[in-house]
């Protein structure tokens, strides 16, 4: 009982990362129909710039996140306008595109690779006396990263139900053509939503290192595949769903590690497969449109 | 919609010119002229494929027209995008996809406001509602959840948030039960026009439609081949050959 409890605790901090990464996601596609791959290898962009700032420039670690934060919308916005706007103005179909962002994931890769070697790399960070709550066991560390997407998320929900430009993403991501035809200019709300997806992105990364402990150009890649479940078990283009997605496969493979840490893996991807049974379109479905159109 | 009478009898005249668009460098209609006069009601109707809806999108800016004029009180809208022409006066009804789907019935109402200031939008957004008490009761529902009536009532509201002179309603009745399509026509429409709104639709209930326009426009093979008082039209023998698309004997 002891050890399923502390699991919930491990669990809680991975939802938490997966919650960024998978709300940015999710944002991506809902307002711009890009289904991007190359999500994960910002994620790393960001870890690596953060950990310039911390190891390097030696500015504290929180510092370094806020930096993180902005090469992931810095590094967004650059992706979106100079490599996929092109791509989209010439009608390059949605699966297309997908590939396109493959290709530009393969690239980062191997570009961050060439940098930084195959070795690990860690954030110097020095140990804390862990904090007990509920039974849990965190790190003040671990409690700033699970404060950080709590208001994150709430930021978004507040974005999305109560500003100008929340609302219309939201319009955006119903219906692109409508939304202009309403005098939406849509392409200063896409921009905006690759900054908001961006920076969730860039919070995850640095997140996801820290949490690890250690990193490499591979770290972001190979942690995409989780987060694409957390967004697809929510239903892809819906935050909300992704926020649940992110909170049931964060703590459901944290438990499953109790058992065996293999297991982490064969949960998140079997719960996912059991949802997708049940609900084709995932947990929310029926509220997205997929849509064959790109919007620019 | 409170405007003053003197204020609309001089908006909302539509004037279009040697009007050609289509996709792709092909035109698919070519050569369009039409007029509609402050405050009037004109439909377009014709056959599946006279390009009617082609000409709704050149109008209202969805696509680029090849050549011609589309001007508005004397303001050339030819040209401009979508989000451009909206801030010209011009209030758009769309004919399926009409309404954002996840989006409240008063956030809807924001959208259609997006170009006025924040304490305009809001000041607007209750006015229309006190046009429309039927939506106001059902302010905080989903786009989604509505009914095709109420979601094409809400379509017009949203149309009316930025005080148009001049609405272009695409096949307003598309997917409509009759009596509800009935209703839109005989009630709503004429209410835009009685409040000084000048309103061009493209509509399939040709008879329906007719009976309340002042002026109407028969298409055919990206072409209008006839003009008339709609009352003119809606007179003529030969008028069922046209609504049933055997339009060759007009051509001529």
């Amino acid at each position: 009982m002891h050890q399923i409890i502390l699991s919930i605790g491990f669990g809680i901090v991975t939802a938490s990362i997966l919650s960024m990464g998978a709300v940015g996601f999710t944002l991506q596609f809902g307002v711009t129909n890009l289904f991007n791959l190359a999500f994960g290898d910002v994620m790393t962009i960001a870890a690596f710039v953060a950990y310039v700032v911390h190891n390097d420039a030696g500015a504290s670690i929180w510092l370094a996140l806020a930096a993180g934060g902005a090469a992931g919308m810095l590094s967004s916005v650059l992706i979106a306008r100079l490599i996929y706007l092109p791509f989209m103005q010439r009608g390059t179909s949605q699966f297309a595109m997908v590939m396109v962002t493959v290709a530009v994931s393969i690239v980062f890769n191997n570009v961050l690779q060439i940098f930084s070697g195959t070795g690990f790399y860690g954030y110097a960070l020095l140990p804390q006396a862990s904090v007990h709550i509920l039974g849990m066991v965190f790190t003040p560390r671990e409690l700033v990263i699970i404060a950080l997407a709590v208001v994150c998320m709430a930021g978004l929900h507040l974005l999305f139900k109560y500003t100008r430009i929340g609302k219309a993403m939201r319009a955006t991501s119903d219906d692109a053509s409508l939304a202009r035809t309403c005098g939406i200019p849509t392409n200063r709300v896409t921009n905006f939503a690759w900054l908001a997806s961006g920076l969730l992105c860039g919070l995850a990364g640095v997140a996801l290192a820290m949490d690890l402990g250690t990193f490499s150009a591979t770290t972001g890649g190979s942690f995409l595949l989780v987060i694409v479940a957390a967004a697809v078990f929510g239903s892809v283009g819906e935050p909300y769903g992704a926020m649940v997605g992110a909170l049931v496969i964060g703590v459901a493979s944290e438990l499953a590690a109790v058992i065996s840490p293999d297991l982490k893996d064969v949960v998140a991807f079997g719960l996912l497969v059991v949802v997708l049974l049940v609900r084709p379109e995932g947990l929310r479905s029926g509220r997205v449109q997929i849509r064959g159109e790109v919007t620019r | 919609m409170p405007t003053s009478s003197a204020e609309s009898a001089s908006k909302g005249h539509l004037l279009v010119t040697g009007l050609s668009a289509g996709y792709g460098g092909t035109p698919i209609i070519e050569d369009i002229d039409l007029e509609v006069r402050s405050g009037e009601v004109a439909t377009i109707v014709g056959p599946n494929g006279a390009g009617k809806s082609t000409l709704v999108k050149a109008l209202i800016g969805v696509i680029r027209p090849f050549t011609g004029r589309i001007e508005l009180d004397g303001d050339n809208l030819a040209g401009l995008r979508a989000d451009q022409i909206c801030r010209r006066s011009v209030g758009y009804v769309p004919q399926v996809r009409d309404t954002f789907p996840r989006l409240s019935v008063k956030e809807n109402l924001e959208m259609g406001g997006f170009t006025l200031s924040r304490n305009l939008c809001r000041q607007r957004v209750d006015e229309v509602l006190e046009l429309y008490p039927k939506l106001a009761q059902m302010a905080d529902r989903q786009g989604g959840h509505l009914s095709g009536g109420e979601r094409k009532m809400l379509a017009v509201a949203r149309a009316l948030m930025t005080r148009p002179s001049l609405v272009v309603l695409d096949e307003p009745t598309a997917g409509l039960a009759p009596k509800v399509a009935d209703e839109l026509l005989s009630e709503q429409v004429t209410a835009l026009a009685k409040r000084g709104v000048s309103v061009l639709m493209v509509e399939q209930r040709a008879r329906e439609a007719l009976s309340i326009s002042d002026h109407a426009f028969v298409m055919a093979s990206g072409r209008v081949v006839l003009r008339d008082r709609a009352a003119t039209i809606l007179a003529r023998p030969d008028i069922g050959e046209v609504f049933l698309g055997r339009t060759a004997g007009l051509v001529n």
